[in-house]
């Protein structure tokens, strides 16, 4: 229906000649056209609505801003005869669209979480309308309004409950925590103030307040799981339950307790990467080419870039390269996309929202440039997802960028697949080669799961279904996903291929973001829901998959918002981090790792010694140190200014296994071997190992990093570049970093760990 | 450190040179009555003078946007005492790059830069892991000892972005 209603209006829009054309810039002045109109219409009316004052000045408040939003929308339309015309037709195409859009919304959200949809709904879009809000910094505003509002109606005990919440997403704490304390004084509201209060109070570091806050609101109604969690991660800042607490009282957590022999230590602060900020996105990448690997952190505030010197610490050299005032910024994906040898940015914005991203040519002396508008590449749509590769195989690289919501009210748009036109310029042919899809893309991940020597592209949706395209080697796609049996609903996050069972078929692994109780279910009993678990797909080989996730041992529900596969302790085999969160201020949970022993994945979080608590974005494994030792890092912070959060890095305390780290430089293929794969032989098995161009947040470096567990030498290391040469190094070094170009039989030995 | 002339929220003008004249050096911070991050700091930066005679503070409002009759609104609301410049065009956040607020630059009586970023590492005074940043190299600076962490990286609210040219999102 909703195919139908929009493309009457496109019908329309067609036969009064009015052209729909994708935005360049921000629209400043008015809404561009009578869809973001309609949008914006609804999304004003519903934020109207919920910030309305409770003394009575509700309705006219609400009634003002819909007459001043229909004004709006009139003026956007009324510089354009043509669109004046059609607007008496147009305008109820569009807001039928929009309808139909948000029914399908809610009808997917209800398939997926059956009757706990409604809460599920009404939590998320409280964030996606306060979203502008905070944006904006109109948040002291609606502060300043709550604060009236309990003045006015002292007595009202619900604003005193909301002007604590609003002074919790504020970081005022202690405000926060005083407003609680007020509300717990109404009975029916006690066990909600004190739980929440147990927040506030654990956020300002007064853990014993917070637990016995916490404790208290159990007491009153033990059927808070949120309660709970808290209680127990301010347990473990206090170094466990206090003898007053009673056992019934104490929370233990089943989940995070798998024997493994990895230990992480925390270093961030040691290394010089602890920058506090709303950490968005993550890349570790080698910027000045000096060998070492850097890290660029994405953020609201700016992104910063560290510098790696050579001795295990980093020198934040953010000002001054042209990267710190990237403001807003969310996801981070390098590519060299001009071929000269140093890798270049690529920046998305807001996520969630509309911006313009960013591309960043490097110039080899730490700074660099926006190229956007000379690459062709500027937008102002909601895009959370970008990843590069080489699709047509001609050397350039190109760049997805996947379309995400805009808002609660905000439409789909059409994704990007830019092309590169080889003289640093792009031209968007989405359309054209057939990437489309009416689902919002939140990750995006290039393979070749046919191993016909073109990458494919599946986009995971973050609300609906997912979609596989398979690239038909002429510039063409073809959407498989229903007959790959990719494209049940979901509430996807990023993804990534990964050969997990080393058979040779890029199999695939898509995160998924669940709901908060889901999430504190799977942490107490080690257990979720069945059907909300992070999927992993098995490649059948024969162009379908198949999800084995419980099969595999995946048994528990993340709010994943970032992560990735890397072989952690050597083994040979792929482990999986999870970087999860939720953009609510009373929700954070731990970063997890699934440990894979080659049968099935356990949860070795806690045993490993990484927290109990955190909000983690980009999430990147990477061996900073060249010696063997994959860390962890974490791109932190929320979404709300209370929660700036410092990057995290998890070390390894001592190296488990041998290894190889392999680097390759494309002279035919793309500069960084985007999309090349790599087989090595080691001990009796064969990995197979897939060289990204980014899949959401966290951007993995270009170096291999192969774990072979007690091998002592590895037989060969093949190559199958993006080109279609293919190499065979035999006998390649163990514990070393080797480099490989394309073309020469000879590799360097970049370091011997 | 480029040297600023901006009109104060209180009336009147301020030069940060003549400000230097009888103080040993300057903290000037980048900073916006808008900013939820700064609004942490007020009971810091309003006994900051007292705690510090020898180190003038200047504030200096540099948000893209943000008017000087909203500066002196949130001064009353929120009780500021400290001196609070207000630069409209952006010059001074450029000059001294700045791309957040706050952001926090310790200099000499000569404007040369000692220390430069985060008040502190923005966590509470009970949490363990709380670490202040410009108080030590304030120590540091007025003992004459060389500062241990002369910059550190800085956070919060953008000083300029697309965003605030938007149309407002609230009533």
């Amino acid at each position: 229906m909703q195919f139908a209603l929009h493309q009457t209006q496109r019908a329309v829009q067609l036969a009064a000649g009015v052209e729909a054309v994708p935005l360049t810039s921000a629209p400043v002045q008015r809404p561009a056209d009578v869809d973001r109109s309609t949008s914006e219409f609804f999304n004003r009316l519903t934020r109207a609505a919920l910030y309305a004052p409770v003394d009575g000045g509700g309705v006219p408040a609400i009634a003002t801003t819909a007459l001043d939003s229909a004004r709006t929308m009139v003026a956007a339309t009324a510089a354009d005869p043509l669109r004046l015309a059609i607007l008496p037709v147009e305008l109820p195409l569009s807001v039928a669209t929009l309808g139909a859009q948000e029914m399908l919304r809610v009808l997917y959200g209800w398939q997926i979480l059956g009757s706990r949809a409604p809460e599920f709904i009404r939590e998320i879009s409280e964030v996606f309308l306060d979203g502008p809000v905070y944006l904006q910094l109109e948040y002291l505003k609606q502060l300043r309004r709550m604060q009236a509002q309990v003045r006015a109606v002292p007595g009202d005990g619900a604003a005193w409950l909301e002007l604590g919440r609003y002074s919790m997403k504020c970081g005022m704490y202690h405000q926060a925590a005083a407003a609680f304390t007020t509300a717990a004084g109404f009975s029916l509201l006690r066990a909600e103030a004190l739980y929440q209060r147990s927040v506030a109070n654990y956020r300002s570091a007064e853990y014993a307040d917070a637990l016995r806050d916490a404790v208290e609101s159990l007491a009153l109604n033990p059927d808070q799981p949120r309660a709970a969690y808290w209680s127990w991660l301010a347990a473990g800042e206090l170094g466990g339950y206090p003898a007053d607490v009673p056992k019934a009282r104490r929370i233990e957590m089943a989940s995070g307790c798998g024997d493994t022999d990895l230990r992480y230590e925390s270093v961030s602060a040691q290394i010089g990467l602890d920058k506090t900020g709303e950490g968005r996105g993550l890349a570790v990448f080698d910027y000045d080419g000096d060998g070492r690997l850097d890290v660029m952190v994405s953020a609201a505030g700016g992104c910063s870039l560290f510098h790696n010197n050579g001795d295990g610490t980093f020198t934040d050299v953010s000002v001054g390269s042209g990267l710190d005032t990237c403001v807003s910024s969310f996801a981070v994906a390098i590519g060299d996309y001009d071929g000269d040898g140093k890798p270049d940015v690529f920046v998305t914005r807001q996520g969630f929202l509309e911006g313009a991203s960013v591309l960043y040519r490097n110039n080899g002396d730490g700074t660099f440039t926006d190229v956007t508008a000379a690459a062709g590449l500027t937008g102002w749509i909601s895009t959370f997802a970008a990843s590069w590769a080489d699709y047509n195989c001609d050397g350039a690289l190109d760049l997805f960028v996947g379309a995400n919501l805009n808002g609660l009210f905000g439409r789909k748009v059409g994704d990007r697949l830019f092309r590169n036109n080889g003289d640093g310029t792009f031209t968007d042919v989405a359309e054209r080669a057939g990437i489309v899809t009416p689902w919002p893309t939140i990750g995006a991940a290039w393979g070749d799961y046919d191993n016909d020597g073109f990458p494919d592209l599946f986009l995971s949706s973050s609300f609906g279904r997912s979609q596989l395209f398979h690239n038909n080697g002429d510039g063409t796609f073809t959407n498989v996903s229903r007959q790959a049996g990719i494209d049940s609903p979901c509430f996807g996050s990023v993804t990534f291929w990964c050969d997990y069972d080393g058979d040779g078929y890029l199999d695939l692994v898509q995160y998924v973001w669940c709901r908060h109780e889901d999430m504190l279910q799977s942490l107490r009993d080690g257990v979720g829901p069945a059907d909300r678990a992070l999927r992993i797909y098995h490649n059948n080989g024969n162009g379908t998959f198949t999800n084995v996730n419980r099969d595999l041992g995946v048994t528990e529900c993340w709010g994943s918002m970032s992560g990735n596969a890397a072989d952690l302790n050597n083994d040979g085999y792929f482990d999986l981090v999870l970087g999860n969160g939720g953009p609510q201020v009373v929700r954070g949970e731990p970063p997890v790792i699934l440990q894979f022993d080659g049968r099935r994945f356990r949860n070795v979080t806690f045993t490993a010694g990484m927290p109990r608590f955190g909000k983690s974005h980009g999430a990147v494994i990477a061996d900073l140190t060249g010696d063997g030792r994959p860390h962890i890092l974490l791109g932190s912070g929320g979404f709300y200014p209370a929660e700036p959060m410092p990057v995290e890095v998890y070390r390894p305390i001592v190296r488990l296994g041998n290894y190889l780290n392999v680097r390759l430089v494309g002279t035919k293929s793309n500069r960084d071997a985007i999309g090349a794969r790599l087989r090595i032989t080691a001990g009796g098995r064969t990995q197979h190992h897939l060289v990204s161009g980014g899949s959401g947040f966290g951007c993995l470096p270009f170096e291999q990093h192969i774990g072979v567990g007690a091998a002592t030498t590895i037989e060969a290391l093949e190559i199958d570049w993006p080109s279609r040469t293919r190499q065979r190094i035999a006998s390649p070094p163990i514990n070393a970093t080797i480099r490989n170009t394309e073309g020469e039989e000879s590799i360097a030995v970049v370091r011997r760990g | 450190m480029p040297d600023v002339e901006l009109p104060l929220a209180s009336g009147g003008a301020t030069i940060l040179s003549q400000r230097l004249t009888n103080h040993r050096g300057a903290v000037v911070l980048f900073w916006s009555g808008m900013c939820a991050h700064c609004a942490r700091y007020d009971e810091y930066l309003n006994t900051f003078e007292q705690r510090h005679p020898e180190i003038a503070l200047l504030a200096i409002a540099a948000r893209h946007t943000e008017t000087l009759q909203q500066i002196r609104l949130t001064v009353a609301d929120r009780g500021l005492t400290f001196p609070i410049a207000h630069c409209a065009d952006g010059r001074a956040a450029a000059g001294w790059q700045a791309p957040q607020t706050p952001r926090a630059y310790l200099v000499d009586r000569h404007r040369m830069l000692r220390y430069r970023g985060a008040i502190d590492n923005y966590k509470y005074r009970n949490d363990a892991a709380y670490a202040e940043y410009l108080e030590p190299a304030i120590d540091d600076f007025l003992h004459g000892r060389p500062i241990v962490r002369a910059e550190t990286p800085s956070f919060g609210c953008a000083i300029d972005s697309i965003y605030y040219a938007l149309p407002r999102v609230t009533r």
